[in-house]
């Protein structure tokens, strides 16, 4: 051994130990700031997680149709040249959200930037349930609303998107917030800070005005929650002030004829979904486990009910029986529904250990069920989250909820391959919306039907297709599993055009799937073209 | 035995040849060299209508000049004259456009004979069309190159001057009809591009191989002879290999779609050709299938496609054809040229005829002149601008430019928003305020109070 050996064994032992002590003093330093600092600490974990579900590969899959609308109208704000031709500014709903998004299309960044937004709505709905429940029934509450909304497949799917509901779903949030603090201070600051948030709800979306429903039937149920009419009048007021640039901006910028047709039109639609659409679907993708918690919660502390407990059933209940009996239903309509429902969740998560002490649970075993329930839940809604945003590989598609695999792929080729000023038919107007948003192109769907009184009022039927094909007016043909899964009919009938008019099949996207033949991948959309 | 010998290497140097030539074919068009980035024309020839027919009007061409008023009966002022009309929904007739109807409207150069051809009650000849009846032509117009120095090779009608398209000459010098006998041995384009090996094509709308010069049959069917001036030599008939290049025009799409597309293509019509009183909406539409599946296939970036009429119909144009021979000029047809190298919008003033069209090709392909007559003539090449790069395929709109619905107006939008999130954040800082302050009054009280007892 020679002496730097022997120096080394001497050194070596030192920093071991000098490695340990330091290890130690972190550990040490971190354990001195967290403590006292759990609950933020707690909230920036949960808050960490919320965005990480809502941004992880969120850029994965395009667009789908409703997306491709309303970033298109925001393109549209922003003057963008390309895309401006093909979506009109002013369709059915106001425009806070989408000029919001026309930034991104200033910047050069439009369809990620979207995307980008709406998750951000999603997480800052995150914190706002929090402090919600911190609120009504404690930090400890809170966290676990927070938690369980972050991770509900439902609104972080929705969230993931460039939809609507998803800021209607923030402003409706910061509504109920207002609303809880007014209720527990009474100070009527709160109330009309309410009706300013209720403006930026129906800014948001129209919808959003049902929850004055919720809210009317809140204050009839609870008596001790007192408002005066004054404090109510001036509410409204701030509620009207918010609202009163969009009818203005509509008259002034020129859009006032198209609200007109969207009512009329949304008046007489036709029922899209059966009466078991939302028990079923949206159940699901709130989490079983979910529901049953907080139908346990309100079942445990029910001789203790307050206006509390009656504000979020309103919140839940009113919207929720509306849409149930409306007959156009949306996968993401009742996205307001979800915070309340997170919190009624996380307020019986904590009262869990309460219940189970009552029923004589030892104290240690009561406290590793409880937080068995917690991991239960917490799992049951990580699992299918997790699932939902991994890029879809099947040829199925429920409108809001996710992208379209093939669409934004598909678009791009026809940009690049389908000479400008080339008209496309799709079987329906989704994919078309898909189409334009991506491929520059004119796209009709066939199934819009001619009868102005059937159509969605921003959508151009194609008027006799045969005679359109004939004269070189339509040049290409689009099929897409999704919309021929939804409308058979129409998908047989394009599928007979392009067999008539020389239909030459110019590109297919695919998706990976897996089916009995062993195939890796499936056709989603097929490219004609077709001619005279 | 000598014999023998001599009938088996004469057998075995046709064999060798026609193999070359079938190489030849299937030749792919783009590798072979030309002297432009143009690897594939595209003629089609349709029928019977005047620049000042179909471009009168356009703006910027040499349209009908202001105030022009054609008599009634040229020396006899007393029976008025007709000035030129749009025909819009008007009744149209196949007008003479024989030699003597040349003859009668050119009245020695004095032009002055356009409505007293026909007998003066007729005054059709002077109508004309414009972007109301043939938006697309105008369209193509306004993005390509519209030739308005285009002249008919020959002053009379079909024959005369398909001949003229495919071989520098009338055909027939005597009578604008076909020969008995065929056009023998009269060299074609198609025969010094065969000569090179360079891949051709004539495409035919319709195509019926049994009607032919032999046996014509009766009706319509018999104008393919005329269109197809081909099936007028009984070389082509009889050479399978030859007669295999007129082809249906499915084939054309065929080719298109599978970048088959050979050098040089022609195309003649059948039922979309405009001939009056043929519907010229009708020839519009076919022409647009035409450009349309040009535009969508590879070959786009190096073909130019002319399309032209092969006579002006008897209807009225204004300027006197230049005299270069016995034969010609006739008076000037539509002719338009669409390419990825045309120049944008552009009117070309060459003077230039059917020979213009094999002039190109022969300087492109460095060709053999056929004649003396595209010997001398200038070349499309002007209409050209191969100093840019490929426009990208555009489709062209089948309508004028509707007015433009007014913008709306942005910068509401934001104003309105921006005013609205301004209006919900004061009120809801002022209720965050006003709640502060309470409370911290309210701990004030308090203190005061505990620190009063």
């Amino acid at each position: 051994m020679n002496q730097f050996d022997s120096a080394a064994e001497v050194v070596a032992p030192r920093r071991r130990s000098l490695g340990r002590r330091s290890s130690a003093r972190i550990g040490e330093t971190v354990w001195t700031f967290i403590r006292g600092r759990e609950t933020a600490v707690a909230l920036t974990l949960v808050l960490g997680i919320a965005a990480l579900v809502r941004v992880w590969r969120i850029d994965a899959v395009g667009y789908n149709s409703d997306e491709a609308v309303y970033a298109g109208q925001g393109a549209a704000i922003a003057a963008d040249p390309a895309l401006k031709p093909f979506f009109p500014i002013f369709r059915a709903h106001p425009l806070l959200f989408q000029s919001f998004l026309s930034i991104g299309f200033h910047l050069g960044i439009g369809e990620l930037f979207g995307r980008l937004a709406a998750a951000g709505v999603g997480v800052l709905t995150v914190l706002l349930v929090y402090r919600t429940g911190r609120l009504l029934f404690g930090s400890r509450a809170g966290i676990y609303s927070a938690l369980v909304l972050a991770l509900m497949p439902y609104h972080v799917l929705v969230t993931r998107q460039v939809l609507l509901d998803g800021p209607m779903t923030l402003f409706a949030t910061l509504v109920l917030y207002f609303i809880v603090r007014f209720g527990l201070t009474r100070r009527p600051g709160w109330l009309y800070a309410a009706g300013a948030a209720m403006g930026l709800t129906l800014l948001a979306k129209e919808p959003g005005i049902l929850l004055l429903g919720a809210l009317y039937a809140f204050f009839a149920l609870s008596p001790e929650v007192r408002v005066r009419a004054r404090e109510l009048t001036l509410s409204l007021a701030a509620m009207i002030l918010v609202i009163a640039p969009y009818p203005l901006s509509l008259s002034l910028a020129g859009g006032a004829h198209t609200g007109r047709s969207y009512l009329v039109w949304q008046l007489f639609r036709r029922p899209n979904h059966t009466l078991a659409f939302y028990p079923v679907t949206v159940t699901q993708a709130v989490g079983v486990t979910v529901v049953l918690a907080a139908a346990f919660g309100l079942w445990f502390a029910h001789r203790r009910w307050s206006w509390r407990e009656r504000l979020l059933l309103s919140w839940i209940l009113f919207p929720a029986c509306f849409f149930e009996l409306w007959p156009v239903k949306g996968y993401q309509y009742l996205l307001p529904i979800s915070p309340p429902l997170a919190i009624l969740a996380g307020r019986a998560l904590t009262l869990l250990p309460v219940w189970l002490a009552r029923v004589r649970l030892e104290e240690r075993r009561a406290r590793f069920l409880a937080a068995a329930a917690v991991g239960v839940v917490v799992v049951s809604l990580a699992v299918p989250t997790w699932t939902a945003i991994s890029p879809a590989t099947g040829s199925t598609f429920l409108a809001g909820t996710g992208g379209v695999p093939g669409g934004r792929e598909a678009g791009r080729w026809i940009k690049q391959h389908v000479p400008v000023g080339a008209v496309l038919m799709t079987i329906g107007p989704s994919m078309a919306n898909i189409v334009q948003f991506y491929g520059h192109r004119k796209a009709y769907g066939l199934s819009v039907s001619p009868n102005p009184l059937h159509r969605n009022p921003s959508y151009d039927p194609v008027e006799n297709p045969d005679l359109q094909i004939r004269h070189s007016n339509l040049q290409y043909l689009v099929w897409d599993a999704f919309s021929a899964d939804r409308t058979p009919f129409f998908s047989r009938k394009l599928l007979r055009y392009a067999d008539r008019y020389n239909g030459r099949i110019v590109h297919v996207a695919s998706v990976p799937a897996h089916d009995r033949s062993g195939r890796r991948t499936t056709p989603v959309i097929v490219i004609y073209e077709v001619r005279p | 035995m000598t014999r023998f010998v001599t009938l088996l290497v004469l057998a075995a140097l046709t064999l060798a040849v026609s193999s070359a030539h079938a190489a030849g074919h299937g030749r792919d068009a783009d590798q072979i060299a030309t002297t432009t980035p143009i690897k594939h024309v595209i003629y089609l020839m349709q029928e019977n209508h005047s620049f000042d027919n179909y471009f009168g009007t356009y703006p910027g061409a040499s349209g009908v000049p202001n105030g022009i008023c054609m008599p009634r009966r040229p020396g006899q002022p007393q029976l008025g004259c007709v000035r030129p009309f749009h025909i819009g929904n008007r009744a149209v007739r196949d007008l003479s456009h024989s030699q003597k109807t040349f003859r009668r409207e050119f009245r020695g150069g004095r032009m002055d004979g356009f409505v007293s051809a026909f007998g003066h009650g007729d005054s059709i000849s002077m109508g004309h069309y414009d972007d109301r009846d043939i938006p697309f032509y105008w369209n193509i117009a306004d993005r390509y190159v519209l030739f308005d120095r285009f002249f008919t090779s020959a002053a009379g009608g079909s024959v005369w001057n398909h001949l003229y398209w495919v071989t520098g000459t009338p055909g027939n010098w005597r009578d604008d009809v076909i020969p008995p006998g065929g056009f023998g041995r009269l060299p074609t384009i198609f025969d010094r591009l065969d000569a090179k090996r360079i891949p051709w094509k004539f495409y035919v709308q319709n195509y019926d191989p049994t009607v032919t010069f032999r046996q014509r049959g009766s009706g319509d069917r018999g104008s393919q002879v005329v269109w197809v001036p081909l099936l007028d030599y009984a070389r082509f008939l009889d050479d399978p290999r030859l007669f295999g290049r007129i082809v249906d025009l499915e084939q054309f799409y065929d080719d298109l779609a599978h970048n088959r597309l050979p050098a040089v293509s022609y195309i003649a019509p059948s039922g979309a050709s405009e001939h009056p009183p043929g519907s010229i909406q009708a020839g519009e539409r076919f022409v647009r299938t035409l450009i349309t599946a040009l535009m969508r296939s590879p070959a786009w970036k190096s073909t130019a496609f002319v399309w032209t009429y092969d006579d002006w119909g008897g209807w009225y144009d204004h300027i006197r054809p230049p005299r270069i021979d016995q034969m010609g000029y006739g008076f000037r047809a539509p002719a338009l040229l669409v390419s990825a190298y045309a120049r944008r919008g552009y009117v070309d003033s060459t003077t230039l005829d059917f020979t213009s069209l094999l002039k190109f090709v022969e300087e492109n392909w460095r060709l053999q002149p056929l004649a003396e007559r595209d010997r001398k003539a200038n070349s499309i090449a002007t209409a050209f601008d191969f100093t840019a790069s490929p426009r990208p395929a555009e489709f062209t709109p089948p309508i004028r430019a509707v007015p433009a619905k007014p913008e709306p107006r942005r910068s509401i939008i934001y104003v309105a928003y921006t005013f609205a999130a301004l209006a919900a954040g004061l009120v809801i800082t002022g209720a965050a305020l006003a709640s502060r302050r309470r409370r911290e009054a309210e701990a004030e009280a308090e203190a005061g109070a505990e620190v009063a007892s």
